[in-house]
Parts: C-alpha cells; structure tokens; sequence
C-alpha cells in the first residue's frame, strides 16, 4: 500500500491545485512526505509490500507494484529531485496550476515507472509522465516562439521512440507467459529484432546517439522544474528499461548487437563531448553534457552484455559490478544534472542571460552560488568525492571485468579505454564555463548581481548533500542494491 | 583509533570548519586553526617514523567481491614521506600567516590549503591504487583552488584551468594504466600486486600509469602547466608546485615499482621513462636560463630537478629518485619562500632585472637563498651533492647517454642559479622598490632559517628519508669519474655565469637567436595552442555543425517535419472551415460506402 | 387508376436527393442551404414510403413506414424550428448568412 500511497499522492496534489488550492504549498508537501515515505521504502523494501491486481486475463496484465535494489535507488532518486525540482524555477504569475500540477504528475508518472512490476503500467506510467513535460516546454518554456517547435519536436521524437520500443516489447510480449518482471525470461524467436528495437526505442527517450539531438534544446527551453525532472529521473527510464527488461527477454539478441551499442556509446561520448565544448551558451551545454554522459551508463550496459546479460550475480545474489555500476551512475548523474539546472536557471535569474561571453567573474559577487555551481561542475568532471566519480569510475572497472593479459583487448575493454577520454572533454567543456561564467573580472551585469537567498539555496544544498553522501560513501547506495 | 588516520581526519576537518563555519569573518582564527592543524600532523608524522604501527582500512565500496578500500599503508616510504609534507607544509603555514596577511580570502585561502594537506596525505598513505587516484584528483582540485586564488586576474584563471587539464590529460593513462594493472595482477591493493614474470601487456601497462606522473610532476609534453602555475601565491608554489604535489608522480612510480617488484619491469618501458626524465630535464634547465621571472626560473629548475627524479626512476632505481625528491623538496621550499620573501619586499615585483642589491638589505633571506642556491647546484657536502650523485650513479652505470645529460643538466642549473643570485642579490638596485626594500618580519624570517638548516641537514636524518626500510643513502666524498663529472659541472656553470652576469645591467644574451629559443620556451605554448585551435575547436565546431544540420536537422529534424507536414496538408486542404467542402467530403464518402456496400 | 411502380418512386426520390445534395453543395446561401438539407430529408422519407407500400405483409401492405413518417415529419418541423433559430442567432452574430464568410470550424 506503500507504493500505492507514493502514486497517489503527487496525483491528489495535482487534483488539489487545478482544484485552485495553494499550489506551492501542497506540491511541497506532497513532494516531502514523498521523499520520506519514499526513502523509507527505499530502505526496507520489505515494508513496503507488493501490491498485485489483475486488470486483464489475455494477455494478462496485472497492476502490480514491487520494490528491490535497483527500483529502490530509481525510487529515491526520483522522490529526491521532485522535491529539489519543486523548490527551484520561478513560475511565472497566475501560471501556478499549470506549474506546480505538472511536476506533480511528472513525478508521479516517474514514481509509477519506477515501482510498477508489470511491463503494460512501467510503459504507460512513463507516458504518463511525458505529457505534463510537452505541456511546460510548449507553454511555459523559455526561447520565444522557438519552445514551441522544440516542444513539438520533442513530443513526436519522443512519441516514436515509444512506439519502437512498443514495437519490441510488444513482439517480446506475445512470447511470454504474462508481462510480469518476475516472469520475464529469455524469449524463444526473433531475439535478434526485439532486442534491435529495444535497443534503438529504449535509445531514443535516453538520446542515444543519433537519435539524441532533440534533447539538448530541449532541456534548454524547458523551466527549470522540467528539466530537472526529465533530465534527472524520466531519461533513466530507458537504460532502466534496458538493463530490466532488455537484458532479461532478449540476452543473445543484445549480444548480437553489442558491437554496434558500443560504436553508439563512443559517439555520445566523443562526438557529443565535441558538440558541448562548442555549445556557447550555459544550458545549452549543459543539456548537451547530459547527453554525453549517457554515454558511460551505456558503456556499463554493454559490459554487462558481454558479460552474459546476468544482472544479477547467481553466486551472491547481488547485482554484478556491471549493473551496479550502471545503476550507481544513473542515481548520481540524475542528481548533478538535476543540480546543474537548477543553479543555471538562477544564474540566468540573476544576471538575465546564459551566453558565457556575455558572464564573467560572477564568484565575487555570488560566491554561494560560484561554490555551488563549482561542486557541481565538479561532479560532472567526475572529481572523487562526489557521487559520479563513485560510479564513473565503477563503470570503467566494470569494462575490463573478465580481461586478463593472456587475451587480446576485447571490443569492450578497446570501447573503456577510448570512452575514458571522455573524462578530460567534460574536464575542458565544464572547466571552460565555470572560467566564463566566474573567473576572471567582473562583467558589468554580474557585478551589480545578488547572491542566492535562503530559499534558491535550498534545493542546491539538498541535491549538493546528496551527491557527497554518495561521493564519500558509495555504499550507502550499494548496499541497497545486495 | 589508529594515530594514522588522524593525519586524514585533522586537515579534513580543518579544510571544512575553515570553509563552512569560519569563513572570511574569522579569517586570523582560520589561518591559525590551519597551521595549529599542521603542527599535530607533523607531531604526528615524526612519532610514527620510530614506531611499528601498522596501516588500517575502511571498505569503501564494495561490490560482489569487488572491494575498494580506503586503506593506510605505513612503511618506511610513505612514514618518510609524510615527515617532508607536514614538515614543509607547517613551514610554508608559518610563512602564509606573514605573506597573505592582508589577503581579502585569507580564510579561503587557509581552507585550501588544508585541502591540499589532506588530498596530499591521503596520496602518501594509501594502500591502493583507486584510493591513490581518488586523492589524486583531489590535489589536483586544490592545486586548482590555489593557482587560482587570485581569479579576478585572466591569468590566474586560465592558468588554474591549464593545470588542471593537463593532469587530466595525464590521468587519461594513469586511469586506464590502473585498469590493466587490476587486469594483470588481478588486485588494486599494493601490497598483493607482485608479479613473479613479466606477462604481456605490462610494459604498456606501466607506461601509462607513468602519464599520470607525467601530468602530475610536469614531465614533457605535458610540463607546460608548471611554469604557469606561478600565478599562485608563492607560497602555494613552495609546497605544492615544489616540494610535495609536482613530486607525487615520482612518489607514485616508486611506490608501483616497489609493489610489482623491480625484475618484471620491461625493459623498453623503463628506458622510456628515463629517456622522458633526461630531455624534460634538459629541455627545462635550458629554458631556465633565459627567464627573467624569479619564480619562472625556479619553476624551469623543479621541471628541470624532477625531470632526474624521473630519469632515476626510470633507471629501476627509484630509491636514488626518492632520496633525491626528499632533499630537493627542502632546499626547493627554501628557493620559493626566499623568492616569496624577495617578491613581498619588492611590492611584488618578479622581474629580476628590477631587483639587485638584496643581499646586504634582507641579510636573512640573503643567507637562506645562497644556501638554497648551493645545495641546488650540488656544492659537494650540501644535501643536493648526495642526491644528485646518486643519480648520475645510476645513469653511469647503466646508460652513459643519459649520464652526459645528466652532467649538462648539473652544470646549466649551475649556471641559471649563479644568473639569478648575481643579479637579484648583488650588483646594485636597479629599481625604487628593490633600493627600498627590508628585511622580512619574524613570522617569514624563521621559516626560512628552519628550511636552510633542513636543507644542510637532511641527509644525515636517516629515519625520515623515504625510501625501502633497508636503503643507505651513500654520503661521503670518493673521488672517483661521477664525483669528478658533477664537481667540473659545477665549475664550468660557476664560470660562465660569472663571465656572462657579475654586476650587469641587463642581458647581453638576449639578443642571441638561441636564446631567444629558450626565452620562448622551445615555442611549446604556442604549438599546443594551434593544436588546440585545430584538434579541438574547429573539430569541434565541425562536428556541432554537422550534428546540428543532419542529425538534428534531417534525421531528428526531418521525423518532426514528415509528422508536422502530413498534419498541415490535412488541416490546411480538408479541414477548411468551408461548410459546403465539409458537405462534398460528406457526399463523396456516402457514394463510396454505396459503392462498397452495394458493388463489392 | 395506374399506380407508380417502386422504381419510379425510387428514381423521384433519388431525384430529390440529388437535387438536394446539390444545392447544398453549391449554393452559398444558409437558408437556401437548409432548404436543400429539406428536401433530402423529404426525398429520404419518400424513400421510405414507397419501400414500406410495396413490401406487403400477409399479402396487406405495411403501414408502418407511413406511421412512422408522420413522426419524422412532426421532428422535422421542430428541426425547422430550431434551424431557423440559429440561422437568425448566427445572422444577428454575424451579419452574413453567407458560407464563405463563415468559415471558423477551420483547424
């Protein structure tokens, strides 16, 4: 019922405000007692139940809810930056119901993803989601007329990729006896297809190269809230999908495409990291850095193909170091970007542009914001301490699992050495805007600018501990997972 | 609790109350609590050189049985070690109080500072590689901290960004150099990585955890950092881009060799290692003659004093390595606080040409220096004469090419260092300021005395050397080729210096189009930037362009336009707003059901 | 007396329709327009009629058809009514009662 509550509760919150409640309020509220029911699920998945009732008879499809280690951290996840994203932004007047109602679905569509433990409400709950998302960049989203056209491109771009990925689950579905996880099995036929559509509609809403570029635009038109939701949590969908359900129907067909996953992943990571350090604008790049770093979740995907497509270890029945690996960086770039975001709407906030040529030496004037958006510039190199080091560098391990000096370098450990380069582009592209946008002298505009209140502090400081919970001690996060 | 981790947890601690809780508003609390913090794990470091204690461990993450530890590894290299960078870091603490007094972020500047303590504590200690990399990182970020303290100046801030993209240029191999490790011997813990034959695979494996020595201690082509990190304060320089941070590399190197042991380690692979220490030391103390920034010249020198350490380890003798970083981080604190000093006097002026005349108005400094200067040119007797024998011992033994080097090396250093000491101490005040100037206060002054004393002494504090438990540094005069070559080195530097430099005015070699070459640094700045220009902005920019027009333009673009455009064509031509259009449709539809209904 | 065989009911009706549909088509004007909308309703009900005269039941012709055409014609008056009543509304809105002057169903 635990589980039940978590959906439902985003949901009434955004009943209560289109039903013109205080909007703030009861969206905050519902997002705290969701980061504390959630958390405390997260950690005693066992209190939290399963939940089982059956829709359909043929095909069978029950709406059932569950909960283990990698669900769990998706879990936290997910109820962490819903709150961070409802404390950050600033909507504009007389736009509260739409805002506040549309993070609350957002969540709560992420929220039923997450915990859903049948393929038909995983699926639709992400659908769910992605609505309120089209809503806010079309209506509310920055860029002029242009947010329209971004909004649209991304709805259809998106809507495809479900469809493709409709299209493999669906030929996956027929195959199987009923569309639980716990029944999710290697499928007889045509693995070699489903996992070519999984592989390419699971891509798509994770901006697999290349079919990444309507993110980046994307995000950067979205209001803060949005981005933060869609980049942090709902584009974690598809590699949880991947790792979920891809390598658990179709192992062989994914190891037939293992080589082309891997020439994929190397684009988002090179090419993408060339597309961001040309970016000239803040978020711009910073959308466009999200999209390179999927590049290391899938690296961890394609190791655990190679390694046979267990996720789960059947000696110590814990996740391999490939899948936690995975999961580890997913939970921790979710934060950063989420973080990321935030702190770069409240730069645009206080000096009214994001162009790096037009900022300059903003750490005089704002240093909270300059220690702040340096933490997270940080995070993003990959500096240890902070959460993503933790599961950049698990992911990296994970490439030469298995290798040993008797054999030549396999596809995979020749795709790690190349995608660690990755690592000194997002060190010149993240360096090169904290140097823009806060050293140096002071640009006329970030000179007379105020430093961050209390209340904009607040969600940065929240994802910020986060992150060096994580960072200092990634077994706090691990030990979920066992 | 073991007395170890406190060597962790007190500048941890100290690096966060400065930060979060004291801040700007107590800034005098903060520079003391910092160097109080110093002064323990110093205390600390020299009751573990006599004692047996043994390391501990943490598990930091862990996996299956894939095990990352935060682990303390206590032997004779790293309790050694500990002694130089707690030593030279309450030093170089006392000093700051003095130079940064009136610095407006002397708190954060202390904070960083102890950053850098614990980042480089934890290198010094740690039991296995990811934990070496994690503080790697780490003292890389306060390096960038501190270089770029002063990040209103467009020099500082670009210097701080070069830094720290150079180590991760580095650290690009060291990272990968650690994966192979892990693959080969199948642990990342030192102490279980002995390899008993060399297997394939571990000559590249080697080579590439030396690119993270490569960054971190500036060897060629990746030493153009050091020079600019100079942008720092000076004594930031002292301890790290001197004596501590820049030697981590070779401290790393050491602690590798020692783990997989010497007799695996591919031939090829070491001669390329001391092949990169010989020319970075060459090609450095040639540009070190040219320069005319006091802190320049004694940056080329560290390229130039770590290109040997590499060049020992290289030599599979990294022991001569260690004994000579330990030394050199001495006398070279000394050398950049004494620079420091001379620069706080002047009213922070660097050019050497302005200067002159020092000796007799800072006495204290002066002294210092000269000692300074003499142990760097291996007078016979001062700490640097051991160490670098040592090392020409080694490249004597086993490659005479090197050894020649090695012996230009000696004498070039001789050279640039007498250059420096002639103009800037003796001669007359060429400048209003340097005329002026006057001896530092108490606070910088004994700093200094200390470092001096150090750098005379510190051969002779066996326990403190970092080194294998049973190495003996060999001290003592033989004469025998190598003594002979590193004292004629000596001579032939002492003379040119003094035919070319005693009480001139200004260069008479600056003219000379050689020179001009090392003045320019071999033009390697400008060659990485037109690199950069070409392999990274305008690949860049290339490749934006075509994602923006094809990928996101035609494929993303292209999906979008199909969907839009099949939208538009029904809207604009069937749903018109014209009733009787509306009506024909209806028509036209009723004929066609009649037709299918009736006729088929 | 020479009774009208089914077909030429069928065929008269069809007329009406097509005559109907026609004006529906091509005239611009809404009243004329409804008119024609008339008289396809009335050539419908023709249709009906003439069906339910030939198609005998028991050998009796059904009434039915008939019966039930009285119904249409008594809601078909009301629809007159009510058409008319928005006409006036929308001439009053608009001041047209010309189609091409009224084209907001546009998408």
């Amino acid at each position: 019922m635990l589980l039940l509550a978590l959906i439902l509760i985003p949901i009434l919150a955004a009943l209560a405000v289109f039903a013109k409640l205080p909007a703030r309020t009861i969206t905050l509220g519902a997002a705290g007692i969701n980061l504390i029911l959630g958390l405390y699920a997260a950690l005693c998945p066992t209190c939290a139940g399963t939940m089982d009732v059956l829709v359909l008879e043929n095909p069978a499809i029950s709406f059932s809810l569950g909960l283990d280690g990698m669900s769990a951290v998706m879990l936290s996840l997910t109820v962490i930056v819903t709150l961070a994203a409802a404390l950050s932004g600033s909507c504009p007047d007389g736009r509260e119901r739409l805002w506040y109602a549309s993070i609350n679905l957002i969540a709560a569509g992420a929220i039923g993803a997450f915990v859903s433990t049948n393929l038909f409400f995983f699926y639709a709950f992400h659908e769910l989601a992605l609505i309120p998302t089209f809503l806010m960049i079309g209506i509310l989203g920055r860029g002029g007329h242009e947010r329209v056209n971004i909004a649209w491109k991304t709805t259809i771009y998106l809507a495809f990729g479900s469809i493709i990925l409709l299209g493999g689950l669906i030929l996956a579905g027929i195959q199987l006896e009923d569309l639980s996880f716990s029944s999710l099995q290697p499928v007889a036929e045509h693995q070699n297809a489903i996992a070519l559509l999984l592989i390419i509609g699971f891509g798509t809403l994770v901006s697999l190269f290349p079919f990444h570029s309507w993110a980046a635009p994307a995000y950067a038109s979205a209001p803060a809230p949005v981005a933060m939701l869609h980049a942090g949590v709902l584009k974690k969908f598809g590699l949880y999908g991947l790792l979920r359900i891809g390598l658990a129907v179709a192992p062989d067909g994914m190891k037939h495409w293992l080589n082309l996953l891997l020439v994929l992943l190397l684009f988002n990571i090179l090419w993408m990291g060339l597309v961001t350090i040309n970016q000239k604008r803040l978020d711009n790049m910073l959308g466009a850095s999200s999209v390179m770093h999927m590049g290391y979740i899938f690296l961890a995907i394609g190791a655990a193909i190679a390694a046979g497509g267990n996720i789960v270890d059947p000696t110590t029945q814990s996740l391999t170091l490939a899948a936690s690996a995975a999961v580890l960086l997913m939970f921790a770039h979710g934060i950063s970007i989420a973080l990321s975001f935030s702190l770069a709407d409240r730069i645009e906030a206080k000096t009214g542009t994001l162009e790096m040529n037009k900022l300059g030496g903003l750490a005089k004037a704002a240093p909270k914001l300059a220690f702040l958006f340096g933490l997270v510039a940080m995070a993003s190199i990959g500096l240890p301490g902070l959460a993503n080091f933790a599961g950049e560098i698990m992911v990296f391990f994970s490439g030469f699992e298995g290798w040993s000096p008797e054999q030549a370098l396999g596809p995979v450990q020749i795709t790690t050495i190349i995608a660690i380069w990755g690592v000194v582009i997002s060190a010149v592209y993240m360096l090169r805007a904290f140097r823009n946008t806060f050293h140096g002298p002071a640009a006329d505009r970030c000179a007379s600018a105020s430093d961050l209140t209390f209340a904009e502090k607040a969600p940065a400081i929240l994802l910020s501990l986060v992150l060096l919970a994580v960072g200092l001690c990634p077994n706090l996060l691990l030990n979920l997972l066992k | 609790m073991n007395s170890a981790l406190l060597l962790l947890i007190i500048p941890l601690l100290s690096a966060i109350l400065i930060h979060f809780l004291l801040q700007q508003k107590m800034a005098s609390i903060a520079a003391i609590l910092g160097t109080i913090g110093t002064l323990v794990t110093l205390g600390i470091s020299l009751s573990l050189l006599s004692s047996d204690a043994v390391g501990c461990s943490f598990n930091w993450a862990q996996i299956g049985d894939f095990n990352v530890n935060i682990g303390i590894q206590l032997d004779q290299l790293s309790k050694g070690m500990m002694v130089v960078v707690t030593g030279i870091g309450l030093l170089v603490h006392v000093f700051s109080l003095g130079y940064m007094k009136d610095d407006e972020s002397k708190a954060r500047y202390f904070g960083n500072l102890s950053l850098f303590m614990f980042s480089m504590t934890g290198i010094v200690l740690a039991d296995n590689f990811v934990m070496m990399f994690i503080f790697w990182e780490l003292v890389g970020l306060s390096s960038y901290l501190l270089i770029g303290h002063w990040y209103q100046k467009d020099s500082a801030a670009d210097a701080a960004k070069k830094a720290f993209l150079s180590n991760r240029v580095g650290d690009f191999g060291f990272l990968i150099g650690i994966l192979m490790i892990w693959g080969i011997t199948g642990s990342i813990v030192f102490d279980q990585m002995a390899l008993s034959a060399a297997t394939p695979f571990l000559g590249a494996a080697v080579l590439l955890v030396f690119c993270g020595a490569i960054g971190k201690s500036a060897q060629l082509p990746l030493h153009v950092w050091l020079p600019d990190a100079m942008e720092g304060p000076t004594p930031v320089s002292a301890l790290i881009h001197a004596a501590t941070m820049v030697a981590a590399g070779v401290y790393m190197m050491a602690r590798f060799f020692f783990s997989i042991g010497f007799d695996v380690i591919p031939d090829c692979s070491a001669v390329t290692i001391a092949w990169i220490g010989g020319i970075t030391s060459l090609a450095a103390a040639l540009m070190a003659t040219q320069q005319d920034d006091i802190k320049k010249i004694l940056a080329y020198s560290t390229l130039s004093q770590l290109g040997y350490m590499v060049m020992a380890v290289g030599l599979v003798d990294p022991n001569a390595g260690m004994f000579h970083l330990y030394t050199h981080a001495w006398f070279k604190a000394l050398l950049f606080l004494g620079s420091g000093a001379v620069i706080y006097a002047c009213h922070h002026e660097q050019n050497i040409w302005k200067m002159g005349g020092l000796f007799k108005k800072m006495p204290i400094t002066g002294i210092t220096f000269v000692i300074g200067t003499l142990c760097l040119t291996a007078v016979p007797f001062t700490s640097g004469f051991f160490s670098k024998e040592g090392i020409l011992h080694a490249a004597h033994e086993s490659n005479p090419a090197l050894f020649y080097i090695a012996v230009a090396v000696a004498a070039l250093t001789t050279f640039y260092m007498f250059r420096l000491l002639f103009i800037a101490f003796f001669g007359k005040a060429k400048d209003e300021h340097a005329a002026h100037a006057k001896e530092v206060p108490l606070v910088m002054a004994v700093p200094l005395l200390i470092l001096g004393l150090m750098s005379l002494a510190s051969p002779w504090i066996g326990k403190a050397i970092p080194a294998l438990n049973d190495f003996h540094p060999h001290i003592g005069l033989e004469m025998n080729s190598v003594t002979i070559a590193s004292i004629a080195a000596f001579v032939v530097g002492l003379a040119a210096a003094v035919v070319f430099y005693k009480g001139k005015e200004s260069d008479p070699l600056a003219n000379n189009k050689v020179m001009q070459l090392f003045r320019n640094k071999f033009y390697v700045d400008e060659a990485y930037a037109i690199l950069i220009k070409i392999f990274q902005d305008l690949v860049a920019a290339i490749v934006h362009f075509i994602d923006e027009f094809f990928i996101n333009g035609l494929l993303v673009g292209g999906l979008t336009r199909i969907a839009q455009g099949t939208g538009n064509l029904f809207r604009n031509h069937c749903q018109s707003g014209r009733l009787q259009g509306y009506a024909t449709l209806l028509g036209l539809g009723a004929i066609v059901i009649i037709y299918i209904v009736t006729f088929l | 007396m020479q009774t009208a065989s089914l077909t030429e009911y069928l065929f008269m009706s069809g007329l009406l329709f097509a005559i109907g549909l026609a004006g529906v088509i091509i005239r611009r004007n809404i009243i004329v327009i409804f008119m024609c909308l008339e008289m396809m309703l009335a050539a419908a009900a023709l249709t009906l009629i003439a069906f339910s005269r030939y198609h005998t039941v028991n050998g009796l012709p059904d009434y039915d058809g008939q019966m039930l055409m009285f119904f249409i014609i008594t809601v078909a008056a009301a629809e007159v009514a009510v058409g008319l009543a928005i006409i006036v509304a929308l001439y009053r809105a608009r001041q047209t009662v010309n189609t091409e002057d009224l084209t907001s169903l546009k998408g």
